[in-house]
């Protein structure tokens, strides 16, 4: 355990030469998802516009909760998306050959691929974090059932996204082909979690293979909690399958990493590229 | 003790979609050896040889396809997480390194990883910085070290968990002469302090320098082994001398035929008369003896002993025209 918090110090070191080590950064913290929140919104705009939309979607006739309820969206997107950026830079340490160094030592993969996505995490999506909130507050959106709310919508948020970075870090044990991580997941993810769009007016099919995905459910949770007021016992259906699904993830991760390792120590692939 | 026995390697062949996958490669193919501590081991051969997979394998980053490595004891499989406490690897090549850390972080980052304990890691730190003479750049961003500094780096990343045994592939690749030879140096005090070293390189006569005992491999079999001196008496291989005269001298020829060795005659840039002899001993003081009493003028005479790089190639059986550097 103590030997786990140290390498979760490492990596928090590490990360956070990774992600302030470039003049990007505030660009890619806040500028960003800010731009892309305003894109959707007038993306959305037109929809609501449509005849009979306020009927289906009653959020329409309100802008400012409309807005709320894309922001929370992105906001819960950049969260994971940090994660996604995380497990791509995590390949590329097979490149710099630091993947092998860091396979060398004793430390408990586990807990390596854990630290780098939750150090990621929180190094990334902090500074958009605290800006939606003062944003939700300032403009009067957020709509709790009582304080605890908050830290119930941190924990459904910050968990599963964590189990999810861990996994996708897994993954990368076993393709030396990072590539998929953005033509997947980045604008199906988008769509399929419902950030932009309610998840009511998407198909069927599509909502079941969102619900794989940890951001729809988080994001349910979020939108539940600070939006409308909802509470634990509103929430304990999603909140559950959140549990469920983040104890899979991790549970698949701990198999990945065991497997993985066994196929790179017989094939040689982590100094392949 | 590292010991490995009847060690076996096979690279499974790259699966093709819709083809027969080809055959896989023995890189390693039963070999024998041991690595004791406080000494250096050599292992050469040959590029492919299966020199870094021997390394990779001891350093529980490869499995064995078969045989058995144990480190004092440990089998490498079964107690892989013990073992990495115990040993470390350094590769050539200035990799294995953060570059948007510094240099003081790099190391800090990996005693982490090792679990150093907190009580000696700053130490220890300082230490490794200013034994590999990093001690300035200690706060500079790895991207803007050179690859030598880098490579220095490397190798006290390599250190920082005071190894009982270190793997060294190339070590010295791309460092300076003067480098190099501070890594020689420190190589050599830590073997002293009781370290068990595996070097492989390049460069024999780092080799040579440092090892006691080498092994020598070709295609993952061992093909010898022994100290590096027995090792190029051993292949009886010739010695050269090389003779200048100041002009020629008719009797010359007859006494160096009269030694009964091999040899050429030539004309140096200077149309000096020059012989070129090889024999299986060095024969420079009866060929200077036999030259002067024939009334020949010496001008210049180098004497070429057979060096471990011509041993190996001619245990490995490959034209010397394959350079082993
Ligand atoms: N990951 C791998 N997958 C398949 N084959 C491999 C792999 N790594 C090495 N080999 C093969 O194993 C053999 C031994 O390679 P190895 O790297 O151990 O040689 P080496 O002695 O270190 O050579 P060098 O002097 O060039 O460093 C080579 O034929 C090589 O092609
Ligand atoms: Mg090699």
């Amino acid at each position: 355990m103590r030997a786990a918090l140290r390498v979760f110090a490492a990596e928090g070191l590490k990360q956070h030469r990774r992600i302030f080590g470039s003049k990007l950064v505030v660009f890619s913290m806040l500028l960003w998802p800010v731009l892309t929140l305003a894109t959707t919104y007038y993306t959305v705009l037109p929809v609501t516009e449509a005849p009979g939309a306020a009927e289906r979607w009653p959020l329409v006739a309100q802008p400012g909760r409309l807005l709320a309820f894309l922001a929370a969206g992105a906001l819960a997107y950049t969260f994971f998306f940090s994660l996604v950026q995380s497990a791509w830079h995590f390949s590329w340490e097979r490149i710099s050959g630091t993947l092998e160094a860091m396979f060398l030592t004793p430390a408990s993969r586990m807990a390596l691929v854990l630290a780098n996505g939750s150090s990621a995490l929180v190094q990334n999506a902090w500074l958009f974090g605290c800006f939606g909130l003062a944003a939700a507050v300032a403009t009067g959106t957020l709509h709790l059932a009582h304080p605890g709310m908050l830290a119930v919508a941190a924990l459904a948020l910050l968990v599963p996204a964590v189990a999810w970075g861990a996994f996708l870090n897994s993954l990368l044990m076993f393709s030396r082909d990072s590539a998929f991580l953005y033509t997947l997941l980045d604008d199906p993810l988008w769509f399929i979690a419902g950030v932009r769009l309610p998840l009511f007016a998407l198909p069927v099919w599509i909502k079941a293979i969102g619900l794989v995905f940890p951001l729809t459910t988080s994001l349910v949770v979020l939108r539940g909690a600070l939006l409308d007021g909802k509470d634990v016992g509103d929430l304990a259906g999603h909140l559950t399958f959140l549990a469920v699904l983040s104890a899979v993830l991790l549970g698949a991760t701990a198999l990945l990493l065991r497997v993985g390792e066994r196929h790179a120590q017989r094939t040689g692939s982590l100094q392949l590229f | 003790m590292i010991v490995t026995h009847e060690l076996r390697k096979s690279f499974p062949a790259q699966r093709k979609l819709f083809r027969p996958a080809g055959p896989a490669t023995d890189a390693v193919d039963g070999l024998s050896l041991s690595i004791p501590p406080g000494a250096v081991t050599g292992l050469l051969g040959l590029n492919g040889a299966g020199k870094t997979t021997t390394i990779k394998v001891l350093a529980t980053l490869l499995r064995p396809t078969s045989g058995s490595v144990t480190v004092d004891g440990l089998d490498v499989v079964d107690h892989a997480r013990e073992i990495r406490r115990r040993i470390n690897l350094i590769a050539g090549g200035e990799r294995m390194v953060y570059a948007r850390l510094t240099g003081r972080e790099n190391l800090w980052y990996f005693g982490q990883l090792y679990d150093v304990p907190r009580a000696v890691l700053g130490t220890r730190i300082d230490e490794l910085l200013e034994l590999v003479g990093l001690t300035d750049a200690a706060g500079t961003l790895v991207e803007r070290y050179s690859r030598g500094m880098r490579q220095r780096l490397s190798i006290a990343r390599g250190l920082i968990n005071a190894p009982a045994y270190l793997l060294l592939d190339e070590p010295t690749l791309g460092l300076d002469a003067p480098i190099a030879r501070d890594l020689r140096a420190v190589v050599a005090n830590l073997a002293r302090d009781g370290v068990g070293v595996l070097l492989t390189s390049h460069y024999l006569a780092e080799v040579e320098q440092l090892c006691g005992h080498v092994y020598v491999v070709d295609h993952g079999r061992l093909v010898a082994e022994g100290s590096p001196t027995a090792l190029t008496a051993g292949t009886r291989l010739p010695h050269t001398v090389e003779l200048t005269l100041a002009e020629h001298a008719p009797a010359v020829s007859a006494a160096v035929a009269a030694l009964g060795a091999e040899f050429e005659v030539g004309v140096d840039t200077e149309e000096r008369p020059t012989f070129l002899l090889r024999s299986p001993e060095d024969l420079a003081g009866e060929l200077a003896t036999a030259v002067v009493r024939a009334g020949g003028a010496i001008v210049r005479l180098e004497v070429n002993p057979p060096t471990l790089e011509d041993a190996i190639l001619a245990m490995a059986g490959t034209p010397t025209s394959v350079a082993a550097r």
